[in-house]
């Protein structure tokens, strides 16, 4: 082994044992050969070489004196931080020590002595096991806070201390020794200029006399440890005093460390180089804190849609796992982001095909329905109908003020004969409460259910806008991007909903809302539950719940799951691509045959601008086979969204 | 010309010493375990023995307490030498059948002094 080991945990004092006598060792070795070479080197002519042994005796002899300081036989317990700091401490004379023999071996020259060649190496292979490999410190990240010239100016900077003594004299000596170690010091002459020099500068660490006139020691570092700002600043005390009390007060006021005066230079140094150290540790502790803060604020600004790319960039360049994880994160929240762009301009042609709807044809008035609530009449006390706007099979629309919560609604009255058994509708009641759960922007809110004058009635949210309906009657067909806008939208709130138990059995283009904004929201969500149990053709002699968009599970009366939703918008979205139904027929029954045997045309057949992948996962949509269909909405969402690549 | 047995593990400490000791007109002879040193010191001629504490085979504590066992070699004095200065490492050095004690790293004149003085004390 190369050099002492690092330690990971405090050593316990046999740890300390073993660490103090290989430290010891070499010492030993060093002293012990230069001391030879001294006693040889007798003749006048070699008088350099006897200051360098001597200079190596004495560097050998400070180490000593410093382990001896950091790991004395009584302490039971060695912070890693201590052992840190005289590693870094034991660097100076290390290097001393090494300059001493460099320069004696070159003098002698080579081969001129092989004896003392021999023992200079000796001397040399024992420096070199004083403290471990510098790779290893590096591997560690720990970075020496001795003085600069033992760094070599590697762009390291200088620390700055604060002194704070009443004594002019014991400031100045402090001062020079510091700056000797490469330190800048300042210096306060009492208590409340220290506090004013640390609020208006940066220092690393303050030397703080304990007894000094107007505020005393125990004062300042109460204030110091009492602010944020300054509380993270390593104190040192430094005191003539060194009873036990005082130490204790100094230290359970937040006093790094204690010092008693007169005090050792080496001690001095070694404890200053431990606060500093830990400080330098702490500092690194909190910058990484504020980078994983940083990485989850990008996280929330991602959900806010506010992210802006490369602002983990300060992150992205450490080379551990967190800066990993920041480059990685802002790769996705930049994939997010163009995928996003890209969606807002599907919309944005989806928005101008409504526009061109509206500007073909304006909205017609409801025709050919049951309309029995008039324009202008009060309804159940709380609601003043505007007009009727829509028509189905299920009821009438109207567009409604409620005069309690002045806003208007849409009001759709439920034929009679949905709901004249009573155990459909406590069913239907059922279904509504789980629909009036579901809150997402594409999806229409559900108000209420109720019955006023032997009508049967729900509440929803009234939505501006026309339907996909009316959207691909008035234009035919419509846009590849306006396309995956509508089916992007008609994914996410089918997901919701399916994610709460709620299944919509009728998803058809009367039942798509779009919004001046291309904002889809999907209406009637549990409404066709209401027919589930009452009689499957309603006496206008179709099938409740469209035929032509209904899954074959649907058809053959078997039960439907959230597959069956997705056979719908299979034939949603082929309608907006082509225009035309993937299986039609003149009526009912041959439909039901058609759909059960028939396999529609691909997409891509029809309208050529659709892109094979599209065309491929309709047809998925539309397997008759609920096992073979995109299995969840969800799934479909992202495969609309990577189609969106295209 | 008094006749030394070092008993060292430790190569360079092994040679520095011996080194040393020979340029003070000590007659060093070296051993690298407590066993060797054990069986060395049972051949007789050493006017004293230094003895590592912590060495292979068998440590300098049972090497010293199987010395001070035998009749040969129950009078050589010993100097215990130890890295590890602990209060009480003298106290033990002592019981288990040394003359003296003295740590590492040794300071020679200090050493000088003590292997002088048990050299004295047994002629």
């Amino acid at each position: 082994m190369n050099g002492v080991p690092f330690p990971d945990a405090p050593l316990t004092s046999d740890a300390a044992k073993q660490l103090r006598h290989e430290l010891r060792t070499p010492v030993n070795h060093i002293v012990g050969y230069a001391e030879m070479l001294l006693e040889d080197a007798v003749d006048p002519s070699l008088a350099d070489r006897r200051t360098a042994l001597q200079q190596t005796i004495d560097a050998a002899r400070e180490v000593l004196t410093l382990i001896n300081a950091t790991l004395p036989s009584t302490r039971t317990e060695i912070p890693v931080s201590d052992v840190v700091s005289l590693y870094t401490s034991l660097r100076g004379p290390q290097e001393r020590i090494v300059r001493a023999i460099g320069r004696l071996r070159r003098a002698s020259g080579p081969a001129a002595d092989p004896e003392l060649e021999a023992d200079l190496d000796r001397i040399l292979r024992a420096a070199e096991r004083l403290v471990p490999d510098a790779a290893d410190d590096e591997q560690r990240g720990v970075r020496g806070t001795g003085t600069p010239a033992d760094e070599g100016g590697d762009g390291r900077t200088t620390t700055r201390l604060l002194v704070v003594d009443d004594d002019p004299d014991n400031r100045e000596v402090l001062r020079r020794r510091l700056e000797r170690e490469g330190h800048r010091a300042e210096c306060a002459e009492d208590g409340d200029r220290a506090l004013e020099m640390v609020a208006e500068q940066q220092f690393d660490l303050v030397l703080l006399d304990v007894m000094m006139p107007g505020k005393d020691g125990y004062e300042v570092l109460e204030e110091l440890k009492g602010s944020p700002e300054t509380r993270d600043i390593p104190v040192i005390m430094i005191s003539a005093l060194d009873d036990i009390r005082s130490v204790v007060r100094c230290i359970e006021g937040g006093a790094e460390d204690y010092l008693p005066k007169p005090f050792d230079p080496i001690l001095l140094r070694a404890r200053i180089n431990a606060s500093l150290e830990k400080k330098h540790l702490r500092d690194q502790e909190i910058e990484y804190l504020r980078q994983v803060e940083l990485v989850a604020d990008a996280a929330a600004a991602v959900e806010a849609g506010e992210y802006r790319s490369g602002s983990l960039s300060s992150v992205g360049r450490r080379a551990d796992e967190l800066g990993r994880l920041a480059r990685v994160f802002d790769g996705m929240a930049e994939q997010v982001r163009a995928r996003e762009g890209r969606l807002r301009d599907q919309v944005r042609e989806l928005r101008e095909e409504i526009d061109a709807a509206r500007s073909e044809s304006p909205r017609d008035e409801a025709v050919g329905g049951e309309i029995t609530l008039a324009a202008g009449e009060r309804f159940a006390d709380r609601y003043e109908i505007v007009g009727a706007v829509g028509y189905g099979a299920m009821g009438t629309v109207y567009r409604a003020h409620d005069l309690e919560l002045e806003e208007d609604v849409a009001i759709k009255t439920l034929r009679s004969e949905f709901v004249s058994n009573p155990d459909s509708v406590e069913r239907f009641k059922g279904e509504i409460r789980l629909a009036r759960r579901i809150s997402h922007p594409n999806v229409v809110r559900t108000h209420d259910f109720g019955e006023a004058a032997g009508v049967y009635y729900l509440t929803m949210e009234y939505v501006e806008g026309l339907t996909l309906h009316q959207l691909i009657e008035s234009r035919g067909v419509l846009g590849v991007a306006a396309v995956l806008a509508i089916g992007a939208q008609l994914a996410e709130s089918l997901a919701v909903a399916h994610e709460q138990g709620v299944i919509h059995r009728d998803i058809k283009p009367g039942n798509l809302l779009l919004d001046a904004a291309g904002v889809l929201k999907v209406m009637d969500f549990g409404v066709a539950r209401l027919a589930e149990g009452t009689t499957t053709l309603t006496q206008a002699g179709s099938i409740v719940g469209t035929p032509a968009y209904m899954s074959p599970e649907q058809l053959l009366g078997e039960a439907a799951d959230a597959r069956s939703d997705l056979y719908s918008v299979g034939v949603v979205l082929y309608e907006c691509l082509t225009g035309q139904l993937p299986l039609d027929a003149a009526s009912t029954i041959s439909l039901i045959a058609k759909v059960l045997n028939v396999e529609p045309r691909p997409v891509s057949e029809l309208n050529d601008e659709v892109p094979e992948a599209l065309s491929a996962l309709i047809a998925r949509l539309l397997e008759k086979s609920a096992d073979a269909r995109v299995s969840d909405a969800a799934l479909l969402g992202e495969e609309l969204s990577r189609l969106s690549l295209f | 010309m008094p006749t030394i047995l070092l008993v060292e593990d430790n190569e360079m400490n092994r040679d520095m010493l011996s080194r040393r000791l020979k340029r003070r007109g000590f007659d060093v002879e070296m051993a690298v375990d407590g066993r060797e040193g054990v069986e060395m010191a049972r051949t007789g001629g050493y006017d004293l023995i230094l003895m590592d504490m912590s060495l292979p085979e068998i440590d300098g504590w049972e090497a010293t307490r199987q010395l001070r066992a035998s009749r040969q070699t129950e009078k050589i004095p010993i100097i215990a030498l130890t890295a590890h200065a602990m209060a009480g490492d003298r106290e033990k050095a002592l019981e288990a059948g040394c003359d003296e004690y003295d740590t590492k790293p040794i300071e020679l004149d200090r050493l000088l002094s003590k292997i002088n003085a048990l050299l004295n004390a047994s002629t």
